[in-house]
């Protein structure tokens, strides 16, 4: 690796042993950029979870980051990415479940308390629910929001604004209204796999007509259709006038 | 609170009341408190004076910054990450060049590296200066505050001189730093480092280090064992002052930190004490750090060569073509990073400070996600305090080191 990025011990061997500790429990493991991911078996999460710190040879300690990645497109649409810190191996990992809306995550409050508030935290900004954990409050989002701000189709502007209102001498909440449009700019290159039809481009017809072929293409079958050959073919360096104002006389050939 | 006056009689007929009636009242602290180091709410339940269950309440300063990198490119996202933990800027932007660099494995000159554990370590020591002054002064001392905001404010003017700006520098670039110091600069920082921050802030911490009051409310506060910091995800002088000499620094390093040579000091009881004299020791260990890279440092380029991801100098623009068309793919589309995910943390001066970053090809992230310090510290805030006094909310929120531009993000 190039990067000057945090040089933890070698990826060597993790796989193998994170396979031979979860057995039926691992769905996937790739090692990519550097770094372990293992999906695992969501109703699972929990026993992985303990074999992850228990096993000798891996002992991740400390859970240092729940993450929750939405893929609308997906028909479970939700990654929740746990990182795990060994400090006596010094090595980090990554787990992974997916779920959707409905389908709930074994809560981890019990082997990390310190799960409570990053579970908190992926149910506020994705909706993902947490089986198991006992204070699935909203976190960072206000007193009694609505919707989940962090999914792909959650839009960036909200749905409500708040400001002081003068008359009602408190804050009050609105829908949310935007002196300009939002503006979000499409800088890719257009000639890298754009997905979206190009200004002017829908002028064009379909399919570009091939250019039909000539009929009657121009051939030269004789001399005397080239003017090649004629006594006087003209432009000769001797007739060029002395004032550069006064055009050549023309020959026959140019005529 | 009761009326025992009025309630005798009830208090004759329920045997489970003791002499006195007194039930659990609960009070808020904040969200605004001076005391509270941002906007923080606590829900307070006391027994008396004994707190009996803490509950915060964070989020009040919740911006929605994951949610905007995704919609920017990833240059335009680099200065969110100042605003994240505001009094230690450069140490978050450190965290996010990492990240990208690591996602599109690219190399950074060594002077950029140099440069960029300078400020770093430099962010660190005006980190801590903010953070031991308030400390002190939320447990009564009011001098060595002031004395330690002169450094701060030292600090931030070699900032402003490096990078234009004094608290939101936007300077770390993906793949080394934004322009080079002149050299003056370098020798004022050396210069200061030998002669005014240890006579200002040894003065300052000789105030309060020895100092009886101090003790008092810092000394057996919020102890917190091994087991306990490990479980709750503590990290950076956290858990240090718990015991565990763990460093990212040292234990794995990025940029030059493998090059210079520093210590890690620890704690023995693991209480707000601990916490404030870890961070005092780190103090002089970045001075120590930063003459390293002073020293040390090559000359040569400070931003990666590659014109994929580093811009081109304003003055090779005038002169080449192929420049000024690297500059306007640069500000535009931006560059596009492989398709990938990492996780890159760093040592904050707060503690493990992460960057969970997902990219889809495209020149802006998938998916971003921050990995506060504050939040597992926060967190442990209802088992710490828990028996203590409510007057020691204060030390122990002081000596936790939060910021909520970075807890709510």
């Amino acid at each position: 690796m190039k990067a000057p990025a945090p040089r933890y011990a070698a990826n060597d061997g993790v796989i193998d042993a994170a396979k031979a500790a979860l057995g039926d429990l691992l769905v996937e493991a790739k090692d990519a950029v550097g770094e372990v991911s293992l999906t695992v078996v969501r109703e699972k999460l929990c026993d992985a979870m303990l074999a992850l710190r228990d096993t000798p040879g891996l002992e991740y300690q400390q859970l240092s980051e729940i993450a929750g990645v939405d893929y609308p497109e997906r028909a479970e649409r939700f990654d929740v990415v746990y990182q795990l810190l060994s400090f006596t191996r010094n090595h980090r990992i990554r787990v992974r479940v997916t779920t959707d809306e409905e389908k709930p995550v074994p809560s981890v409050t019990g082997i990390w308390p310190v799960a409570g508030w990053l579970e908190r935290e992926t149910y506020d900004m994705y909706g993902v629910l947490f089986e198991g954990n006992d204070d699935l409050r909203r976190i960072l989002t206000d007193y009694g929001f609505q919707g989940h701000p962090l999914r792909k189709d959650f839009p960036m502007t909200g749905y409500v604004e708040v400001r002081y209102s003068e008359e009602a001498k408190r804050v009050v909440y609105e829908p949310v209204s935007l002196a300009q449009d939002f503006r979000s700019f499409d800088f890719m290159s257009p000639w890298e796999g754009a997905k979206y039809v190009l200004p002017g481009d829908e002028k064009a017809p379909a399919a570009p007509v091939p250019t039909p072929p000539v009929k009657d293409a121009k051939t030269s079958e004789n001399t005397a259709q080239t003017g090649a050959g004629q006594p006087h073919p003209g432009n000769q360096p001797g007739e060029k006038p002395k004032d550069a104002d006064v055009p050549a006389p023309k020959g026959e050939g140019q005529k | 609170m009761t009326d025992t006056a009025v309630k005798i009689p009830e208090r004759e007929i329920d045997p489970a009341t003791g002499d006195t009636s007194i039930a659990n009242y609960t009070i808020n602290f904040g969200p605004q408190h001076p005391a509270a180091h941002g906007v923080l709410r606590l829900v307070t339940e006391l027994d008396g004076e004994i707190i009996e269950r803490i509950d915060p309440h964070v989020g009040l300063l919740h911006r929605g910054t994951e949610k905007l990198i995704e919609y920017k490119t990833y240059t335009q996202a680099l200065p969110y990450f100042d605003r994240f933990d505001y009094c230690s800027p450069l140490a978050m932007e450190h965290s996010y060049v990492l990240a990208v660099e690591k996602l599109l494995d690219l190399e950074v000159p060594l002077r950029g590296q140099y440069l960029r554990v300078l400020f770093a370590e430099l962010t660190r020591i005006c980190n801590h200066m903010l953070n031991l002054g308030s400390h002190v002064m939320d447990v009564g001392a009011m001098t060595p505050n002031l004395w330690m905001f002169e450094i701060r404010e030292d600090c931030l003017n070699f900032f402003e001189r490096a990078s234009g700006a004094r608290m939101h520098s936007n300077y770390y670039r993906v793949g080394g730093v934004r322009q080079d110091v002149p050299v003056k600069l370098l020798n004022d920082i050396a210069e200061w480092l030998d002669t005014r921050l240890p006579q200002l802030f040894g003065d300052a911490i000789s105030l309060v280090a020895e100092n009886r009051i101090f003790k008092q409310r810092n000394v057996d506060i919020a102890t917190v064992s091994r087991e306990d910091a490990i479980k709750w995800g503590f990290s950076g002088p956290m858990i240090r002052a718990a015991g565990i000499p763990w460093d990212i620094r040292r234990a794995q390093p990025y940029d030059v930190y493998d090059r210079v040579d520093f210590e890690i000091p620890v704690g023995t009881r693991g209480d707000c004490y601990d916490r404030f004299m870890v961070r005092v020791e780190e103090v002089y260990q970045s001075a120590r750090i930063i003459k390293q890279c002073i020293q040390d440092m090559p000359e040569g380029p400070v931003l990666t060569l590659d014109r994929k991801v580093g811009a081109p100098k304003r003055g090779e623009m005038k002169q080449s073509m192929e420049a000024l068309i690297h500059h306007f793919k640069l500000f535009t589309e931006g560059y596009h990073v492989p398709a990938g995910e990492v996780y890159v943390a760093t040592e904050s001066p707060k503690g493990e400070f992460g960057v969970y970053l997902v990219s889809d090809g495209t020149n802006k992230p998938y998916r971003c996600k921050v990995r506060p310090t504050a939040f597992s510290h926060l967190q442990a805030m209802d088992f710490m305090s828990k028996g203590h006094m409510l007057a020691d909310i204060t030390a122990i929120l002081g000596a936790m080191d939060i910021v909520f531009g970075e807890c709510d993000r």
